[in-house]
């Protein structure tokens, strides 16, 4: 028997037009962020769409590279971006697929984690002060968040059996509403927390600024511009949304997911308004979850550096408790 | 109240001719007690000035009288807080010899002035500990001093090629991180170099000077009207303080007084720009720490009060509204009403959004603790206005010398006592809500009548000092007027030449993302310092 069967096939295409949609919809969450902010201080804001005038506009302008930068400058973008799509093509967003061929979560993490590793050499790499600034911070703040990341994803996963993200996502599908349940509504803030601090936002860095000293991951992309930059800035994007993806999928009501196993033969389509109905429902959830971060922002300020690890800790000991609430009280 | 002030300047005069015999010559022109000394006994009678009286140094320039008297003149004036007086002392200097004794030992805030004389005149302050170019960066030639009489204006020297060094720390680890001059966001040029280990910062080092136009030299031999139009152009947010310290300078000179009328309107204005000012330092010191919402309602109400400028004079940056002898027209007349609508707005909506913004506990984590200035440094740097009073320096010129109306309205000066970026933010919060009361105060009180007096023509060579409280501090310019009402030398010490150095140390031992907060706290003019 080959190994492309009917069924590999159509999941394949399934895993390409869920990823696609992550790609397209990725600049959204973030324009949504900054017009509830905008609304919140008087302002219009810019449109909600502006990211993507934004990409349109850096991908058409040259690059302008130091004279100082070495290959590692030049290829960041590309592995980023490379790193941060590949991580993309294992999130189910609306349909679940066979675990075959969708990925696991901690390989989606450590891709995640490559892009990181090559943004902080391509930002020493220039030798610019701020730079160095930035990729001695970034570091600091992923190495104390990547323990709660652990513990809460574990904590999902223990109760799954399994890492990979479907299987996952089907298990919570079973639980009906995670968020009344003691283990995952406290998972839940725990993975809010990182979110913030994984695609830097305020408590843990502010988006908006134009103070280099003060800035983390801005300082890291501040020597990029044009194309490179179009792509490091799209690549953060996609990253944010694969976090809310994996956010709302995990711990908000996950009966849209429509489940493609069990249905053989590459002719037995389901239906279209399934299909579009679980679009419908992923896309308000995530105007939701950006609903929730820009109420965040809009109601903390900025931490003092030296406090980031205060929250680390908080979102910590609220995964580990969730952790053991799992022994506790089961799931 | 009058006579009070003459009598304690007479025994001040006498309490000092007893105490040094030696000064050949001391005149009282208004509240400024003139001593002339010799550089033999310069020091001690500074020494005895600071340490005995605690009278701070307020400013310390040269002027170059060789024309008249055949040497350079050191001018060195301290200020009795408490009964406002100032002590104006003249060293001459012999241009032969070019060089005078530094006060660096005795008095740490000289060091800035003894720098700034010797980039600009050549003379040498002897003993100096860190004689480096202040003025002057390393494109400037040596030899070429500027504020010579017999240096051209328009004389544009060689670029010269030199580096300019800075303080280093040594240690492992320790590293620096230049910033600017040219920096992200629309503000002022101005190079930091700070030390660091680690986050940590161990020590600033602020070169500035980018913006240094000449102002003191464009004012030779120019007349006092063009003087006028010289002083609102030192710095855009200090427009109107700067115009009037200048005419007040004048006004002594011609020996007039103001009219009342003029005299209520100036205070308004005053009060405005403090407002506005301020106004904009809290919008800067919310952005910083990402405090979205607050910075936004502390930018609208910056933008209510220039709303109001708009409305009194049609010109939001205060431009051309003084002149000395008064203003330049009624300005009030007829809109007393609308005014006094705008001004309880702007009170009201101030107050709500302070209510809101202090009671937000992350954010009084971040400002609380955070760039604290010491007192003793304040104190010793002469760090005046809202900088100074946070760190409990219980100073403001409308009270000590007291100007215009002042004295016949009520208000209160806000001290605090941490020095930190709090402190400052609750002085200059204070503050905003004195100045609109100050106003409306104005719009009730105000009495009809002229605006304007003339000047007529000064009598050559005399000279006078104008004293105003900025918004960021005190404010002193010093006229000299030539033959036929023209300006023989101006000289403009505004606030922020005094605080920068009081930042750099408020900063030390802070970690580098507090940095901006801290700075946005004190925020000093770079245009004002540089002139």
């Amino acid at each position: 028997m080959s190994f492309f069967t009917a069924d590999l096939i159509s999941g394949l295409i399934s895993n390409f037009i869920q990823f696609l949609l992550i790609l397209l919809l990725a600049p959204l969450s973030g324009g949504i962020i900054k017009k509830v902010k905008a609304l919140s201080q008087k302002r219009k804001g810019a449109p909600v769409l502006q990211m993507y005038f934004d990409l349109w506009k850096l991908i058409r302008k040259e690059s302008v590279v130091s004279d100082t930068a070495s290959w590692i400058f030049k290829a960041t973008p590309y592995i980023v971006f490379a790193a941060t799509a590949a991580a993309a093509f294992m999130v189910p967003v609306t349909t679940l697929v066979p675990s075959a061929i969708s990925g696991d979560l901690l390989l989606l993490i450590y891709l995640l984690a490559l892009g990181r590793f090559f943004m902080c050499l391509s930002a020493l790499d220039t030798g610019s002060t701020f730079g160095g600034m930035g990729a001695s911070r970034e570091a600091m703040i992923s190495a104390l968040i990547e323990p709660s990341l652990l513990v809460s994803i574990f904590t999902v996963g223990l109760i799954s059996g399994t890492t990979a993200v479907d299987q996952m996502m089907n298990t919570m599908k079973a639980v009906g509403v995670p968020l009344l349940h003691p283990v995952y509504i406290l998972c839940f803030f725990a993975m809010i927390i990182i979110i913030l601090a994984e695609t830097s936002r305020i408590p843990v860095d502010d988006p908006a600024t134009h103070l280099e000293l003060t800035m983390v991951h801005e300082a890291m992309i501040l020597e990029y511009s044009g194309r490179q930059l179009a792509l490091m800035e799209y690549s953060a994007a996609i990253k944010q949304l694969i976090f809310l993806t994996l956010l709302v999928n995990l711990f908000l009501p996950t009966d849209q997911l429509v489940s493609l196993a069990g249905i053989s033969g590459a002719g037995a389509a389901i239906p279209a308004v399934v299909i579009a109905a679980a679009l419908a429902l992923y896309i308000l959830k995530i105007i939701l979850a950006s609903l929730v971060i820009a109420i965040t922002e809009i109601s903390t300020v900025k931490f003092r550096f030296f406090s980031i690890p205060n929250l680390a800790a908080l979102s910590f000991i609220l995964a580990f408790l969730g952790f053991l609430q799992y022994f506790v009280l089961g799931r | 109240m009058n006579k009070q002030e003459i009598n304690s300047i007479t025994a001040l005069k006498k309490e000092l001719l007893a105490r040094h015999p030696e000064l050949s010559k001391s005149e009282i022109h208004g509240n400024t007690l003139c001593l002339d000394t010799d550089s033999d006994s310069y020091q001690a009678l500074c020494k005895n000035l600071n340490h005995k009286f605690a009278f701070p140094l307020v400013s310390m320039f040269a002027s170059d009288n060789r024309a008249s008297t055949g040497c350079f003149t050191i001018h060195t004036v301290f200020a009795h807080r408490q009964a406002g007086i100032l002590i104006s002392i003249a060293l001459p200097v012999d241009p032969s010899y070019g060089a005078f004794p530094s006060l660096c030992d005795l008095i740490p805030a000289a060091a800035l002035y003894e720098r700034e004389i010797h980039d600009l005149f050549g003379l040498h302050p002897m003993g100096h500990p860190n004689p480096k170019r202040l003025v002057f960066h390393g494109n400037w030639p040596k030899n070429h001093y500027p504020l010579r009489s017999d240096y051209p204006a328009e004389k544009r020297p060689d670029f010269a090629d030199e580096r300019i060094e800075f303080t280093r720390i040594d240690g492992e680890g320790v590293y620096e991180i230049p910033v600017g001059p040219v920096h992200a966001g629309i503000i002022e040029p101005g190079h930091f170099r700070f030390s660091l280990a680690g986050e940590p910062i161990l020590n600033l080092e602020a070169q500035l000077y980018f913006v240094h136009k000449g102002i003191e030299k464009l004012s030779e031999g120019k007349t006092i009207e063009h003087g006028f139009y010289l002083s609102e152009r030192i710095s855009g947010d200090e427009t109107f303080t700067n115009s009037l310290t200048y005419c007040q300078a004048v006004e002594k000179i011609a020996g007039i007084k103001v009219p009342v009328r003029a005299s209520f309107t100036r205070v308004l204005f005053a009060e405005l720009e403090r407002v506005t000012s301020h106004l904009g330092d809290l919008a800067g010191i919310c952005q910083d720490v990402a405090y979205g919402f607050a910075s936004y309602q502390f930018k609208m109400l910056r933008g209510w009060s220039y709303r109001i400028a708009d409305e009194l004079c049609g010109m939001r940056f205060l431009r051309s509204v003084n002149i000395p002898g008064g203003v330049r027209k009624d300005f009030v007349h007829g809109k007393e009403e609308i005014l006094a609508r705008l001004l309880s707005e702007l009170q009201k909506e101030l107050a709500e959004t302070e209510a809101i913004v202090m009671r937000n506990s992350l954010f009084i984590d971040r400002i609380e603790n955070t760039g604290i200035l010491k007192n003793k440094i304040a104190v010793d740097l002469n760090a005046t206005g809202p900088g100074g009073r946070a760190s409990g320096v219980d100073f403001d010129v409308r009270t000590a010398f007291p100007y215009e109306v002042y004295t016949q309205l009520e208000f209160e000066t806000p001290v605090q006592s941490d020095g930190d970026v709090s402190s400052r933010m609750k002085v200059k919060l204070a503050e905003c809500f004195q100045s609109i009361s100050l106003m409306l105060q104005v719009l009730e009180r105000i009495p009809q009548g002229t605006v304007r007096e003339e000047i007529g023509m000064l009598e050559p060579y005399r000279s006078a000092y104008g004293l105003t409280e900025a918004p960021r501090g005190e404010n002193i310019h010093y006229v000299m007027v030539g033959e036929n009402n023209t300006i023989l030398r101006y000289k403009v010490r505004t606030p922020s030449f005094c605080s920068w150095p009081a930042l750099c140390h408020a900063v030390s031992g802070n970690i580098v993302p507090d940095f901006p907060l801290i700075n946005k706290s004190f925020n000093l003019s770079y245009a004002g310092n540089d002139l």
